[in-house]
């Protein structure tokens, strides 16, 4: 029995039939129940962002990342291939890999001795004689649990324990369009900086995800003394620009508007100016006028479930649930890989002067963040519902921009389809059940 | 050597480190910025969890930092603190810099000190909202025109995660 899946009351809580109507029922950001389902339904079965290929250059560089509360180690192989597999021996579920990231030939458990190779295979164990004289005993059948699928996106490396979750191409859908701004504005890729760094906030993890979804809203207000303090003026109304959009695919979503440096300019930094401005003849060349002026704007992007980034101050980061109140924020920093050197030294430093745990810019959102969950404790709190009402009747056909297009970036509806997303995982049964339902 | 390790520079170094602290309690930001040089480098590496035999090693220049800072980056982070609008300071956080196990060594300049020392920083906001972090410092002190000021600081915190949701101080 589990009470996240076996469960009536969390089978209509997570049909949130005031969504189209703009209202959130508050209980889906509390309740343990929801949280054990979202583990399940949501973690267990998206793909999720798990490394950049930059930070498995060779064989044997592995890095450890988590789906969900499920941790795996992502591995280049012998053969160059990646792979990824449950960090958990099949003897007695310790971990095999205690760091986080680094160059191995192999894991060895530290318990009872035994061994895999980069291939997740078992290789042997302390006291291997007696395992080799025990009748049945299948060194075979006992390798570490490889995920069901990992895939790559222009650099960036997914995985999903679904066998039957969809390719990674269709589950980006369309959205690819989009991500291309990010990821092929330049013929050399991308890459990741060396390092990485991870808080932890006392929210639940839709609140963050959501904000990159789609709050636009909040930029100018939670952010009014970073905004000051690094361009010595308030972020623009974002309500008046002319054209801003909120657009989304399969729950992924990227509030933006068209000012093409508008969150590059938040770094201060003339480095990064100089080298969007240089470039953006040759991304106009690669992605149309409409794309190059998204590469550096004011806007914010999450890939459903928890993996968010900012074009332009180009911070990537994934929100790990770690209980229903608490969020494990783990950040990388993104630039092209033919960017000179100084170029990519003003974002390393521009993305931490900003979006890390001391930037200007993010120590406003964990105070918000934890209230909006911590108030929810409140039994009478929890049943008032919460407006998600903006801009119900901003969808528009675009002829460019794929996806669900809604004008305006201040807007709900990135949001709103975030949690339609959301909700139809939580209730289908199987993915299968999901896309027999999408292409109905 | 101008600047002899005698009893009385010890003890000038642990009354800056102390006062340096009290500053920071206080939020006296800028008052706390001018016992910095004007060429001063304040550098918080990011953290990782690597293995010993990593020829890596667990953090270093050119990779992640909470700060990998110049006068003018720190004076940035300042304005915004000192901003009404930072919404978040306010009601403001109630901090604690404990400064502890000091040792003061010979430069690499005849004006200047090298200083290891530890600090723990306790902040406390609103009821029970609070966040205990640790960090080893090591400062090359420098005087200028008669005074100590900081030239650089390295702070190494032995957190890879960062037990808390912010880094709304100075370590």
């Amino acid at each position: 029995m589990n009470a996240g899946l076996d469960n009536p009351a969390v089978d209509e809580l997570v049909r949130l039939p005031g969504l189209d109507e703009g209202r959130i029922d508050r209980r889906i950001f509390w309740d343990a129940d929801v949280y054990e389902r979202e583990l399940h339904r949501i973690f267990a079965r998206c793909w999720n962002f798990v490394a950049h290929e930059s930070q498995l250059p060779r064989p044997g560089s592995f890095r450890t990342a988590w789906l969900g509360e499920d941790q795996v180690i992502v591995v280049r192989r012998r053969d160059g291939s990646l792979g990824a597999y449950l960090n958990s021996c099949p003897h007695r579920g310790n971990r095999v890999c205690l760091a986080e990231a680094g160059q191995a030939r192999g894991f060895v458990c530290n318990y009872h001795g035994w061994s895999f190779g980069l291939d997740g295979a078992l290789r042997g164990m302390h006291e291997a004689g007696v395992y080799d004289r025990e009748p049945g005993f299948d060194r075979g059948a006992l390798g570490l649990t490889p995920v069901a699928q990992l895939d790559t996106y222009k650099g960036l490396v997914f995985a999903t324990f679904d066998a039957e979750a969809p390719s990674l191409r269709d589950y980006l859908g369309a959205f690819t369009y989009y991500l291309d701004v990010v990821l092929d504005n330049d013929e050399g890729g991308t890459e990741f900086v060396g390092g990485r760094i991870t808080s932890v906030l006392g929210c639940n993890w839709k609140i963050a995800a959501e904000n990159f979804a789609g709050d636009a809203l909040h930029a100018g207000w939670t952010h009014a003394s970073g905004a000051e303090a690094m361009l010595g003026r308030p972020v623009p109304s974002l309500g008046r620009q002319p054209e801003s959009y909120h657009v989304s695919v399969n729950g992924h979503a990227w509030e933006f508007n068209l000012d093409t440096v508008g969150n590059a300019a938040t770094l201060d930094d003339p480095v990064v100016l100089d080298y969007l401005r240089g470039r953006h003849a040759d991304v106009v060349a690669r992605l149309g006028e409409l794309r190059a002026r998204m590469v550096g704007s004011i806007s914010s992007v999450n890939v459903f479930p928890n993996f968010s980034f900012l074009p332009g101050q180009n911070t990537f980061r994934t929100w790990q649930p770690r209980g229903p109140h608490r969020t494990e924020l783990h950040t990388w920093v993104l630039v092209n890989r033919n960017a000179p050197q100084r170029v990519k030294d003003a974002w390393r430093k521009g993305a931490m002067m900003t979006f890390s745990p001391a930037g200007v810019f993010e120590m406003d959102d964990g105070e918000n963040w934890e209230g909006a969950t911590r108030s929810n404790a409140g039994v009478v709190t929890r049943r008032q519902p919460l407006h998600y009402g903006l801009g119900m009747r901003s969808c528009v056909e675009h002829p460019e921009l794929p996806g669900e297009v809604h004008r305006g970036q201040v807007n709900d509806a990135n949001q709103r389809a975030l949690y339609r997303r959301w909700s139809q995982l939580m209730q289908a049964r199987s993915w299968t059940e999901l896309v027999a339902k999408d292409a109905a | 050597m101008t600047l002899a390790l005698d009893v009385a520079t010890v003890l000038e170094v642990h009354a800056f480190l102390a006062q340096e602290a009290r500053l920071l309690d206080a939020e006296r930001y800028p008052e706390w910025l001018e016992l910095f040089t004007d060429d001063a480098h304040y550098w918080m590496p990011g953290v990782e969890n690597r293995s010993r035999s990593d020829p890596m090693g667990s953090y270093g220049p050119q990779r992640m930092a909470y700060f990998d800072d110049d006068v003018s980056d720190l004076r940035k982070r300042i304005q915004r603190f000192m901003s009404a609008t930072a919404w978040a300071e306010d009601p403001p956080t109630r901090h604690l810099h404990v400064v502890s196990n000091v040792e003061v060594e010979p430069g690499e300049r005849t004006d200047e000190l090298r200083v290891h020392s530890v600090v723990v920083n306790y902040r406390a906001q609103h009821d029970l909202d609070a966040a205990t972090l640790y960090g080893r410092r090591e400062d090359v002190l420098r005087r200028v025109a008669g005074e100590l000021r900081i030239a650089r600081r390295t702070v190494v915190l032995p957190h890879a995660a960062l037990p808390a949701k912010n880094l709304n101080t100075f370590l």
